[in-house]
């Protein structure tokens, strides 16, 4: 996004309607948008910030802005998955392609979010943190951030892409139930080392009122017991048979 | 994605309850429109304070119409109840029409797994939220955040809704004009506008 100079007479109206503070005065009566800090989410240009209609699009042309863009504007659609929003079914369609099996806890790390954003190099560390903890990620058909790492085996990224701001992106991946407690120690230890927020799911299998094995095991490693959660009710069809 | 998953606050106890409608890519991802219209149906006969589809909109923000009749393949429909028996009645209803997609509920989940034994659906997962780590020194007010969070893709900005509040606090706007307008910002239509208006007056009552 930008900022039609010519046009723009310095309100700073279009602030509030940033969500991660990228659109500062110049010091001379007008306002720019910082690309470095810019998502590309949209949010401005979409409901019409501008009363003067200052606020231009830019061309898409590196894969950066086009990555960030479509993972920041959930009514983009990532290629490779198919799926719109930030590009992962994760366990909303757990019932008809069984991602998490009954033995397997999903792990789903929101980074940026709630609302703060973040940048590749944040998610780098946490990604490599969990990885070295014995997390798998999910491939390139199925999440949108795995086409960004360089080795699926550590959790590396693209070392040119690790500047890159967006609104939020997801770190998934599954371990074997046994070897949950390691990935939430290393959890616990990397959340000191970045400059944002995650927010953080575990994906299981339950039983008919609700539980499951992990639920035992959040408790011994010190977490709060869950109390929001989504549940998928098992009536997507065909349902998954292995 | 867990957009819907994470929302922040203890008004979101007992009124807020969001739905989603899935289909899986390469599995029942086809004819998505006939089987959307069946679904919102069901949404709209137990009573939907909001809902819509991230490729076009939200009901508040335009017409029931235009939502169903811009859905495509790969639409994904979304929505909000503000009751535990509206969900009871939702998954009574949904299973007994059996479309066939993916269907969710996330919210406070004693209240979800009871309304499950209502309705004699069985839970297949659930993706646990366990909460926000890391530099959290970063992270808004919490009535803006139990605002904000109403839209997982983060798609109404901190400071609109800063605005806002101010303005329902000097009398300038109602609470419930104002958490309409905030709805129209997230296009999925998980925005829950009843919610946000308590919020709004709490709020400007103790500011």
């Amino acid at each position: 996004m930008r900022i039609n100079e010519e046009k723009c007479i310095g309100c700073l109206v279009c602030t509030a309607y940033c969500n991660v503070d990228a659109i500062l005065p110049t010091g001379d009566g007008k306002a720019k948008i910082d690309p470095d800090i810019c998502v590309e989410c949209w949010v401005c240009y979409r409901n019409d910030a501008c009363p003067h209609e200052a606020i231009e699009r830019t061309p898409l042309e590196s894969f950066g802005d086009t990555f960030k863009h479509v993972i920041s504007d959930p009514s983009e659609t990532t290629a490779e998955t198919g799926v719109p929003g930030r590009g992962t079914e994760e366990s909303k369609t757990n019932d008809v392609t069984g991602r998490f099996q009954e033995h397997e806890v999903g792990i789903a790390i929101d980074m940026g979010r709630p609302g703060v954003g973040c940048y590749l190099y944040d998610v780098e560390k946490v990604a490599m943190a969990v990885a070295a903890a014995g997390v798998r990620f999910a491939g390139a058909d199925s999440t949108p951030l795995a086409k960004l790492m360089i080795d699926p085996d550590t959790g590396k990224l693209q070392d040119d892409l690790l500047d890159l701001h967006v609104l939020s992106v997801i770190i998934e991946g599954k371990v074997e139930i046994d070897g949950l407690p390691p990935v939430l120690a290393a959890i616990r230890e990397v959340e000191g080392q970045i400059d944002t927020v995650f927010s953080l799911g575990l994906v299981a299998q339950v039983d008919e009122a609700g539980n499951t094995p992990v639920l035992d095991m959040i408790e011994e490693c010190g977490l709060d017991t869950p109390q929001r959660g989504k549940v998928n009710m098992g009536l997507g069809r065909p349902l998954y048979d292995g | 994605m867990t957009h819907s998953l994470h929302r922040c606050g203890d008004t979101a106890a007992e009124k807020d309850f969001v739905w989603l409608m899935y289909q899986s890519k390469g599995i029942n991802d086809e004819e998505i429109a006939e089987k959307a219209r069946e679904f919102i149906e069901v949404v709209e006969e137990v009573g939907s304070v909001n809902w819509g589809d991230v490729k076009s909109g939200p009901i508040v923000a335009l017409s029931k119409e235009e939502v169903l009749d811009r859905i495509g393949d790969k639409s994904r429909l979304r929505g909000v109840f503000t009751s535990k028996e509206q969900v009871t009645d939702f998954l009574t209803r949904i299973s007994e029409k059996d479309i066939g997609l993916s269907v969710v509920i996330a919210g406070r989940l004693d209240l979800i797994l009871a309304a499950c034994q209502k309705a004699d659906v069985p839970p297949h997962t659930i993706n646990f939220s366990l909460g926000v780590f890391g530099n959290t020194d970063r992270l808004p007010e919490y009535t803006v955040l139990e605002i904000t969070t109403m839209c997982g893709h983060h798609m109404v900005p901190d400071g609109i809704v800063e605005n806002l509040l101010s303005d329902v606090r000097r009398g300038r706007i109602s609470a419930r004009d104002a958490a309409e307008e905030l709805a129209a910002f997230c296009p999925c239509g998980i925005f829950n506008q009843v919610r946000a208006e308590e919020v709004l007056r709490a709020a400007s009552r103790t500011g």
